[in-house]
């Protein structure tokens, strides 16, 4: 896993960014940028086109993480991006859904650090692999 | 047969006799006699119904309550609610702030034990020149220093951690209110469904009333649908799709 990747956390509440920056700073990451909903995030990934890992929420106002993550899929530039929801949405169908989207990682809130490391580990680890 | 039914028996006798001795005068009494007792026994019936319909009313437009509940009592509960969320995301946002503020001094604390320690076990086993182990005195100094500033620094930031869990106490006591609130209004709710007749929706009309996301889980609530229960069972299910 590269600890210099570029990271967007994407989440409407403010606390919840902290959270999430300050457990992957703890993971040894840095370069970490924040969005508050899918549509300011969508610019940001398309401009700097070169974000290494998106975390999302599902349930924002705007654009929801299910949009975002759909249309990260749609753009050829960011198609292979990889993407963990971490969301408190916990319908079977929704996880579904969001599988069947193209979604690296589901995390459900509330979690644990350990739970994070281990997603990101499963994720690059595929990636990498 | 019943009394009124006896009435009329007897009633109807009467008039069969006048009809056969031609009393036309008593005829006409009799039949008069008839109608009037019906219509009494009419009259007193829509009485009744116009009676408990203008107390219905009455009681709906008197009741007070409701009209305070919708007036006052929901605008005021949504102010508090509001506070609620201001108050919690301050605690939040302070808790955070002492813990980011820590985690550095920590790390450095950690950092500069460790080279200490590295020549430390050096000087231990001889293998230290006079002058590098002035360095290590002057260094020990220092951080000894550091770590006083440091350390009380921390327990600051954990005292502020502490103190900004007072939220609780009010969230709390607000939250209560409110639920007692909302306890009220679907009793005087329940009352107008009854006095307007209307049945109440059946539970499995709610489903398809709701829209939208769900958010988190609450224990011991079921909103309806399929609901994993933790990560282990989102695990599970994606694993079943190849994750």
């Amino acid at each position: 896993m590269d600890h210099n990747m570029k990271i967007l956390v994407v989440d409407d509440f403010s606390t919840m960014r902290r959270i999430v920056k300050n457990l992957l700073k703890e993971l040894g990451f840095e370069n970490l940028h924040e969005a508050d909903d899918g549509a300011t995030a969508l610019p940001l990934l398309k401009d700097a086109g070169d974000f290494d890992f998106l975390v999302t929420d599902w349930n924002m106002p705007g654009m929801q993480g299910i949009d975002l993550l759909k249309a990260v899929r749609a753009d050829p530039n960011l198609s292979h991006l990889p993407v963990l929801m971490v969301t408190a949405e916990q319908k079977r169908e929704q996880i579904v859904e969001a599988a069947q989207a193209g979604v690296n990682g589901y995390i459900v809130k509330p979690f644990t650090a350990a739970t994070l490391k281990e997603k990101l580990e499963k994720i690059f680890d595929r990636i990498d692999g | 047969m019943s009394e009124e039914n006896n009435d009329l028996m007897s009633d109807a006798r009467k008039l069969a006799d006048m009809v056969n001795s031609g009393d036309e005068a008593g005829i006409n009494q009799l039949l008069d006699d008839i109608i009037s007792k019906r219509q009494s026994s009419l009259f007193m019936e829509v009485g009744k119904l116009t009676r408990e319909l203008h107390d219905a009313l009455n009681n709906f437009k008197l009741d007070s309550r409701i009209n305070e509940m919708a007036q006052e009592e929901i605008p005021d509960a949504k102010e508090r609610l509001n506070y609620v969320i201001t108050k919690t995301e301050e605690a939040a946002d302070r808790t955070l702030t002492a813990v980011e503020n820590s985690v550095p001094l920590c790390d450095e604390m950690l950092q500069r034990a460790n080279d200490i320690k590295n020549d430390w076990e050096r000087f231990k086993g001889r293998e230290m020149e006079p002058g590098e182990f002035r360095a290590l005195s002057k260094e020990v100094d220092a951080y000894l220093e550091f770590l006083i500033n440091d350390a009380s620094q921390i327990k600051h930031n954990l005292t502020d951690v502490l103190m900004a869990q007072d939220f609780q106490d009010l969230t709390g006591q607000i939250i209560r209110r409110v639920i007692t609130l909302v306890g009220e209004v679907e009793e005087n709710l329940v009352n107008l469904l009854k006095v307007s007749g209307s049945q109440i929706i059946k539970k499995g009309d709610k489903d398809k009333a709701k829209s939208g996301l769900d958010g988190p889980v609450v224990p011991g609530l079921d909103d309806g649908g399929d609901k994993v229960s933790g990560q282990d069972e989102v695990d599970d299910l994606l694993s079943s799709f190849g994750f």
